[in-house]
């Protein structure tokens, strides 16, 4: 594939899903972008403004299969990554695996944060290794394979918020915004008329290698040392410094700083974002256009910074300025 | 034809530009340190042309100079020399580029794919197309090569300017230097030559160390006395003030080889507490050894002193060697002499035309500054502190000199001594009264009594 074709399929994905969607043009790249980067997507956002519908919509103009899981508290592990049951088949009865919804292209993990740590846990190693194993026999997922999880950040009642650890296997955290006027006016008109949007299929149905030579294309576009040396850069200027060392302003806020992940999904991130804009090398825009969703969700602030009301978004703000290019 | 598709290949460019950046930061480095470089020059030749400094030193200075200016240049240069990557940089910037030439400058091609590559060189070079190395990157001197100039020119203005007010003074040619230039511009002279010749022999032989001080001291006084001659034969002003001024460096020549000599013996000897009494016994000895003139009327240890200090070398006012005295604001006569040498050879140099060729007016001046011959002299002609009994109020340091120490060994008479200027020693009491003979276990004479029986005894 060359970056033509890459920089085509990527436009009219998001044009499709842009159908859809209204006003989160942003979101819409970087959820294709981790998608094209192997990553998984968190999505933070109060119901009802259309996470549900973005995923659906980006699984039907990718033409893979989509699932969605509700999270609750009494969801199993097994409702998830599936069990073997017994079946009686031909006269011989005999475990079969049966597989859960986590054997699609495209997962809704739906307000991930309702079910309990137990469940957490078996997406997320699911996420991370690709794989799930039930009874002691491992079974491959589908590739390829984009969770995209939800999570409510005002209904705290009831819910067991990801651990760290877990969440730093999110390619991006995004947020998903309140429509402006214009964009609500927008879909407004879309929704209560009798005109409804159709998503039309980009990619074949369940083409698989064309997606994965997009990704393949994705991990070649070249990077210059010097902008590796930024991104290295940015991730370490997220660690907290000793107790005793000099704190600059942001620093006093963090508790525990970026992961390798976190710096790994920067330049995955700007290299999707390079071919998106039909470009074969990062450039220094690239990295700042994905620093913040790549290291928001891997920054732990601490409880000054808590106290203070201080976001991951304010600091990773700071060490933007701060952190010099050369 | 060729020459543009060459240029317009990026790579091209950016090296281009990197090569330029050098020149540039070259320029920045050498227009920063050359000026102060060259003021530095300046000020080095301006003593040269004074004859202030030799040529030996004037040389070894500019070589210093040059060689830490060189130095400044490449300290500065080399940390300012841009990288590739900097100047693949600049051209993203002019160019409005997005990474392309710093993409293009600093992968390695091996790790990309080759279409990646092509594609990135081909947008490149589009880009490229837009730049003109000559019109977007002009060199344009900093501000701190301005400063640098002006600081330099101040610094130059000031050394020229102020220099002849301030160093007069502290001016003090070596003798052998100034008998060399004199010599040198005797030597040009025809009716001269052989003089000069002889001159600059002597100014190479004092350059030698191995020769003993007092060959080059003899050979000093028989040239003088050889200047001397020449001088009364000579008919014309300006060669005889230039004998004159060879005189008096001749003077200078044998008064270093006997200060040197002094401090040798001084250093040999183990004297050395430095009072007034040294001074005077000094001073009286070369009185009584030579006394030819009115110059030798003063302790060598003085005139070294007083050289250093930048004084104009004053003699005892008792000694007949009063015209030293002579300030260097009363130069303002028909021999008006050079302002920028020392006092003292200023006025020896006065005295030598004096004695040549200005007759008439030695007499005068010798007898305006000289003390009346008779009876005791007005306060003016004491120095800070002496009076008529000599010292006022001072505390005398007695002491032993070498040469009373040597006086002490020839078995010199006391007379003699106190007649050469030493002060009489103190007597150190001594006796020859036997002791008391010893008497085993008999009791001393005051035996004291133990502090705790002296109540029961009462």
């Amino acid at each position: 594939m060359e970056p033509e074709q890459f920089r085509e399929v990527f436009k009219r994905l998001e044009s499709e899903v842009q159908k859809i969607i209204v006003g989160h043009d942003d979101l819409i790249r970087k959820v294709l972008i981790a998608f094209f980067g192997g990553g998984h997507v968190l999505l933070e956002g109060v119901p009802g403004l259309g996470k549900t519908l973005l995923v659906k919509s980006l699984s039907r103009a990718l033409g893979m299969s989509f699932k969605r899981i509700q999270f609750t508290p009494d969801l199993m592990p097994s409702d998830i990554v599936g069990t073997e049951v017994l079946t009686d088949a031909n006269g011989r009865r005999e475990f079969q695996f049966k597989r859960g919804p986590i054997f699609a292209h495209v997962v809704l993990a739906d307000e991930i944060n309702r079910a309990t740590p137990k469940t957490q846990s078996a997406v997320l190693e699911a996420m991370e290794e690709k794989q799930v194993t039930v009874f002691g026999e491992s079974h491959i997922l589908t590739s390829p394979f984009i969770v995209l999880a939800t999570q409510n950040p005002i209904e705290l009642e009831g819910t067991y918020p990801l651990p760290e650890a877990q969440l730093d296997r999110f390619f991006f955290k995004l947020l998903v915004t309140p429509p402006g006027p214009v964009e609500l006016r927008e879909i407004l008109k879309r929704t209560t008329g009798t005109e409804s949007g159709e998503v039309a299929k980009v990619l074949p149905e369940d083409d698989a290698t064309t997606v994965n030579e997009m990704k393949q294309l994705l991990r070649q576009v070249m990077i210059a040392p010097p902008i590796e040396d930024y991104v290295v850069r940015l991730a370490h200027a997220t660690q907290a410094e000793a107790p005793n060392g000099a704190q600059t302003s942001f620093k006093q806020y963090i508790r525990f700083g970026s992961s390798p992940r976190g710096a790994q999904s920067v330049i995955l991130g700007a290299k999707g974002n390079a071919l998106a804009e039909g470009r074969v090398h990062v450039s220094y825009e690239d990295v700042e256009k994905v620093v913040v969703p790549a290291l928001r969700h891997r920054i732990i602030l601490n409880f000054q910074a808590e106290a203070e009301n201080i976001s991951a978004d304010q600091v990773l703000g700071e060490v933007l300025k701060r952190v010099s290019r050369n | 034809m060729q020459a543009e598709l060459e240029h317009a290949q990026p790579e091209n460019l950016i090296s281009g530009l990197a090569a330029k950046l050098r020149r540039h930061a070259l320029w920045d480095a050498l227009l920063l340190f050359v000026p102060p470089v060259f003021a530095g020059l300046y000020v080095i030749g301006v003593p040269l042309g004074t004859a202030w400094l030799g040529e030996v030193p004037m040389l070894v200075s500019a070589a210093l100079a040059l060689f830490f200016g060189a130095l400044a240049v490449l300290l500065r240069y080399r940390p300012a020399v841009p990288s590739v990557s900097a100047a693949a940089q600049l051209l993203d910037r002019q160019a409005a580029t997005q990474d392309h030439f710093l993409t293009l400058a600093t992968v390695e091609p091996a790790d990309w794919p080759a279409s990646f590559l092509a594609r990135l060189r081909r947008d490149a070079g589009n880009f490229g197309r837009l730049v003109e190395l000559k019109r977007d990157f002009p060199y344009r001197p900093k501000s701190s090569a301005y400063w640098s100039v002006a600081l330099s020119v101040l610094a130059a203005l000031l050394i020229t300017f102020v220099l002849p007010l301030a160093v007069p003074a502290a001016r003090s040619v070596a003798p052998q230097e100034r008998l060399r230039a004199l010599a040198n511009e005797i030597a040009r002279k025809p009716e001269l030559k052989q003089l000069g010749a002889k001159l600059l022999a002597l100014a190479a032989k004092l350059d030698q160390p191995k020769i003993p001080r007092e060959e080059k001291k003899e050979q000093a006084e028989e040239l003088k006395k050889e200047i001397q001659e020449q001088q009364k034969k000579e008919e014309q002003k300006e060669n005889r003030d230039l004998l004159g001024q060879a005189e008096s460096a001749l003077d200078g020549v044998e008064q270093q080889q006997a200060g040197g000599q002094e401090q040798k013996d001084q250093q040999k000897g183990g004297g050395g507490i430095d009072s007034n009494l040294k001074q005077e016994g000094q001073g009286k000895s070369e009185q009584s050894q030579g006394g030819s003139g009115a110059s030798k009327g003063e302790s060598s240890t003085q005139l070294s002193t007083d050289t250093q200090q930048g004084k104009s070398a004053q003699g005892n006012p008792k000694e007949p060697g009063a015209e030293k005295n002579q300030k260097p604001g009363d130069s303002a006569q028909a021999n008006q002499p050079d302002p920028n040498r020392p006092g003292k050879e200023q006025n020896k140099e006065q005295m030598a035309k004096n004695q040549g060729g200005g007759k008439e007016g030695s007499g005068k001046e010798k007898s305006s500054e000289e003390p009346p011959p008779q009876g005791s002299p007005a306060d003016r002609f004491y120095k800070n502190g002496e009076g008529k009994d000599g010292m006022k109020n001072a505390g005398y340091v007695t002491v032993q000199l070498p040469e009373e120490l040597t006086a002490d060994g020839k078995g010199e008479s006391r007379a003699a001594k106190d007649s050469k200027g030493g002060r009489g020693r103190n007597q150190v009491p001594v006796s020859n009264v036997p002791l008391p003979p010893y008497v085993p276990n008999a009791p001393s004479e005051k035996q004291q009594v133990p502090i705790e029986y002296r109540g029961m005894i009462r």
